[in-house]
């Protein structure tokens, strides 16, 4: 436990050092936060594995008055990933050349992402959660508008809808505050019953959530977003900033709604994120422009983790929270990379169309290297993460063929995404007019960027104590 | 220490090629000695391995890697009779395409790429066939498909980049159908190792829509590769690829893949006696017999050299299907023997068109006339192939065929005669048209006069010795492997094998 207070605690106290001391130098601090953070978070993760889920109540009160913070081996696996994708996105802005004009906001905003990331992982009640998904939220469109000018109109309806999303969340917070008269997971789980209130409250969050998580069919505001932000910003909202309401959405619906209310919710959960997987994808393979296609893959990915979720409620399947976590690590990671090295292309090509991409394949390697390498994880090609993920999806699918159907929803999810995955390689492929050469600078960026990707296709071979850890959890 | 060595030997067989792959993939381009010494490094060495895990598997050796991967079902690599009978071939013929396109890309642009992708090309048809259960077989089923993209688009030419992309939508989707295929038998079954004699007749009373269903997904998504008549098209397609590319990959290795697939899914996933319950066969025996005809038919109507025998391609697989779908122990040997037989010959084939494409810029039939003239030795290797193809004795493609044959008879089948002298008549009506050109006809200009043509000094010199040497060989193999089939080192020998294993009670 008190390694993942570290993990939280280190973050946000280096964006205070940077902010008041201003040092000539703020990368390495940075750098050398993350490095602890992601330190402590593996030995966080480590102390769950040998001694279970462990909880804290800060300054020691008891339930109902103190805030609670729990480590679960799900939250170990996200803090985890949190730390490892922070301290990779922050070496790729130290050195990629493209990023040098980033301003130096840049610095103690993403401390401030990540420790605000990490506390929101950490928390087990609904009004933790309001404050962290407001700092996380006010420190996300700060970092979107770091990219200047032509960023500002979607920072400005990012922070307008966040704020809408927050308002609504709050109501149904307070909604069944009024009711169950406390805010804490664990308690409201025993106490909630199936009535109107309890289901209009939940109703009011889950928009509030979907609406933060960009979750189809309110997701118009992220591919803007994600797209105009510069890419390091990109890489960070895209793998782990929606994922925050996800992880509350299934908190809420797993723990706290009654089951009359969960499962059949969960189908309605499950619909929409097929719906997700279908426009989201059809939107990627349309889009002419490079970050806009990884935003919108986004917005289909994210589709599987509703789906996951959706189908977890409906079938009261816990085997499926595995597939759902997986899922939105595989995801993070492979979108990382996908940013990473769309934006490295982008900003040596000064062109946002996709058809920029001629000759790629000569004049950076790696990076598109480490985009279809990302993207097979997406597509789930096996041996990777989405993988593993998919397939622990379909299983439940399969076994019954009442279930079938959305299996199919599943096929027609791949093709989409390896229909736009390969629409970027094979450009990449093309023979180019202009004969370049492969520059030698930024070559370090790109490695950077085809590091998590890497990093998704190993989770394959490790998919066994990583399941371990799921069914800790759910045992 | 031999059981060390039976763990490890799979697993050295598919680094064989992989290692040096990806260490191609660093080297600069004018690496040029480097990049050759590292092939011909991966290519014998394999060879000696195949060679060492042939001896074992003979003597009765089990050779069997695992590590854990998906929950109840582990990547497992294992040597068995029906796995070395494809890695053999792949083996022999990787030393001959490699050989072949060292010689053919001399001087050209991305080699470094070029190469590295077609070792992993290599590795992932390897792993594919040394695979000890269907999560495994899948694993390099994926991977083939991706490795093999790069190379279809290697021009990087508009036509390139089309054809890259209908070779995806279909590989994809066939990769997707199998996915599911395997995940539905995993979560009806299990995914227990490959057995012969299968492992899903306890399951056919309660799950016969599963299984059926998880048959059909496969067959259509193995069919992709193996260019089964609906979902065929990319294959003609992919022939804008570098001619080493066609000659291995898509003469051989990738539609083997898919072929090999069907055999594994009908020996020993679901087995005989399940699938003739389920009733299944028929359809597939239609489908192949079908696609046969269609592919025979289609070629005829190609005046491109490549497209024809791309379409031969398609015809010339199904045979081994059809074998397949038989169900019977000799209709086994001659789908199993075809598997190589086949490979032997449009591999030849295939290089011949390369050396004419090459040397003289021949890619329609109408500019043969008279390459006998200007080419004999290379004219004599697509001979081979091309009689070869049509049934004539004593070239390996009689054996097959001949075994086919008498299979459709055991099984009271009579009615696949009837496909095989149809499609026999429809072979001799495509290929025999470019023999007489050939050999017969006058050229359109004098061969001196020709534009590319320099008179060679003497026979040896008709084209470069590393497009000629690969094209000699393999054709040296065709006859040899169909006049010593009755030996105990042949592949009709090593099919007997299988088939003795596969069909023991």
């Amino acid at each position: 436990m008190n390694a993942a207070l570290v993990s939280m605690v280190v973050p946000f106290f280096a964006a205070m050092l940077v902010l008041m001391w201003r040092p000539q130098q703020q990368s390495w601090l940075v750098i050398v936060a993350s490095i602890v953070s992601l330190l402590a978070a593996m030995m966080a993760l480590l102390s769950v594995i040998d001694s279970g889920p462990q909880s804290l109540n800060l300054g020691g009160w008891e339930s109902p008055l103190a805030i609670r913070f729990q480590l679960m081996p799900v939250n170990a696996l996200l803090i985890v990933t949190t730390a490892v994708i922070h301290l990779i996105v922050v070496c790729f802005a130290a050195s990629s050349h493209h990023c040098q004009s980033i301003k130096q906001a840049f610095w103690p905003l993403a401390l401030l992402l990540h420790g605000s990331l990490v506390a929101l992982w950490l928390s087990m009640d609904l009004f933790n959660w309001y404050v962290t998904l407001e700092l996380l939220g006010l420190a996300a469109v700060s970092l979107v508008t770091l990219a200047g000018h032509k960023a500002l109109r979607a920072a400005l309806d990012y922070l307008l809808l966040s704020l809408f999303a927050s308002l609504t969340y709050l109501l149904g917070v307070v909604m069944l505050y009024g009711q169950y008269g406390t805010l804490d997971i664990a308690l409201l789980a025993t106490l909630t019953e199936a009535d109107r209130v309890t289901q209009t409250a939940l109703l009011l969050i889950s928009a509030g959530l979907m609406l933060k998580a960009a979750l189809w069919p309110l997701h118009l505001w992220l591919p803007a977003a994600h797209s105009s932000a510069p890419t390091p910003v990109s890489a960070l909202l895209s793998a782990l900033v929606v994922k925050a309401p996800l992880f509350i959405l299934w908190l809420l619906w797993s723990r706290v709604a009654p089951s009359e209310l969960a499962v059949p919710m969960g189908f309605w959960l499950a619909l929409l994120g097929g719906g997700a997987l279908m426009i989201g994808g059809w939107s990627a393979c349309r889009t002419p422009h490079l970050k806009t296609l990884v935003a919108y893959s986004t917005v289909a990915q994210l589709g599987y983790g509703l789906l996951a979720l959706g189908l977890l409620l409906h079938w009261q399947l816990n085997d499926l929270q595995a597939a759902l976590w997986l899922f939105v690590v595989a995801h993070a990671l492979a979108k990382t990379s996908m940013f990473l090295a769309a934006g490295e292309i982008q900003a040596s090509t000064g062109k946002k169309r996709l058809n920029s991409l001629r000759g790629m394949t000569l004049t950076m390697p790696v990076a598109l290297f480490a985009f279809a390498v990302a993207g097979g994880s997406l597509i789930g090609l096996p041996p990777s993460g989405g993988f593993i993920a998919k397939w622990l999806l379909i299983q439940p699918m399969l076994i019954e063929p009442a279930h079938w159907p959305w299996a199919l929803l599943v096929i027609i999810a791949t093709l989409l995404s390896a229909a736009y995955v390969f629409r970027v390689v094979s450009q990449g492929f093309r023979q180019s007019s202009v004969s370049a050469t492969a520059t030698e600078h930024g070559k370090s960026a790109q490695w950077l960027a085809l590091l998590p990707a890497i990093l998704v296709w190993l989770m394959a071979l490790f998919s066994e104590p990583l399941l371990q850890l799921m069914d800790v959890f759910s045992a | 220490m031999m059981t060390d060595i039976q763990t490890i030997l799979p697993v050295a067989i598919v680094l064989s090629s992989l290692i040096p792959g990806l260490l191609i993939f660093s080297l600069k381009e004018s690496q040029h000695r480097l990049r050759i010494t590292l092939n011909l490094a991966g290519v014998f060495s394999k060879l000696l391995l195949v060679g060492w895990m042939l001896h074992g598997v003979s003597q009765g050796q089990q050779f069997s890697f695992n590590i854990t991967f998906l929950p109840g079902a582990d990547l497992i690599l294992q040597g068995d009779a029906l796995s070395l009978q494809f890695v053999a071939l792949s083996s022999v013929l990787w030393l001959a395409t490699t050989i072949y396109a060292i010689g053919y890309l001399e001087g050209s642009a991305f080699r470094s790429r070029f190469f590295g992708y077609f070792s992993l090309c290599v590795s992932a048809t390897v792993g594919l066939a040394l695979a000890g259960n269907l999560v495994t077989f899948l694993v390099f089923y994926e991977l083939l498909t991706l490795a093999t993209f790069p190379l279809v688009v290697h021009r990087g030419t508009d036509a390139a980049i089309r054809a890259g992309k209908v070779y995806l939508a279909y590989t994809v989707s066939g990769g997707v159908l199998v996915l599911m295929g395997v995940a539905l038998l995993h979560a009806l079954a299990g995914t227990p190792d490959f057995i012969p004699g299968g492992y899903l007749s306890p399951l056919v009373d309660q799950h016969q829509a599963g299984l059926t269903l998880a048959f059909v997904l496969m067959v259509l998504g193995l069919g992709v590769k193996a260019a089964l008549l609906p979902v065929h098209g990319w294959l003609p397609q992919a022939m804008v690829a570098p001619a080493p590319v066609s000659a291995l990959l898509h003469a051989v290795a990738v539609v083997k893949a898919g072929a090999f697939g069907i055999i594994r899914l009908v020996y020993d996933v679901y087995g005989i006696e399940t699938l003739s319950l389920l009733q299944l066969t028929e359809g597939l025996m239609i489908l192949a017999a079908a696609t046969i005809i269609y592919g025979s038919i289609r070629a005829l109507q190609q005046t491109e050299i490549k497209k024809r025998l791309a379409y031969s391609t398609v015809s010339q697989v199904s045979y081994i299907t059809l074998g397949v779908a038989m169900l019977g122990p000799i209709a086994a040997i001659g789908a199993l023997v075809h598997l190589v037989h086949q490979g032997l010959m449009k591999i030849t084939l295939f290089f011949c068109a390369g050396n004419f494409a090459e040397t003289l810029n021949i890619h329609h039939i109408r500019e043969m006339n008279g390459l006998g003239q200007r080419m004999p030795l290379t004219m004599a290797a697509f001979t081979i192939g091309a009689l070869g193809m049509i049934g004539v004795p004593p070239i390996a493609g009689f054996i097959s065929k001949w075994y086919l044959g008498l299979g459709a008879l055991e099984t009271g089948q009579s009615w696949i005669l009837w496909v095989f002298v149809c499609s026999g008549l429809l072979n001799a009506a495509y290929f025999l048209p470019l023999l007489y050109r050939g050999w017969f006809a006058k050229p359109a200009v004098e061969w001196a006069a020709h534009p590319q043509a320099k008179r060679p000094a003497s026979v040896w010199n008709e084209t470069h010795w590393m497009l000629l040497w690969p094209t000699l060989f393999t054709a040296l193999l065709a006859i040899v492997t169909g006049i010593l089939a009755g030996s105990d080192f042949s592949p009709l020998a090593w099919a007997q094998l299988i088939v003795a294993r596969e069909f023991a009670p």
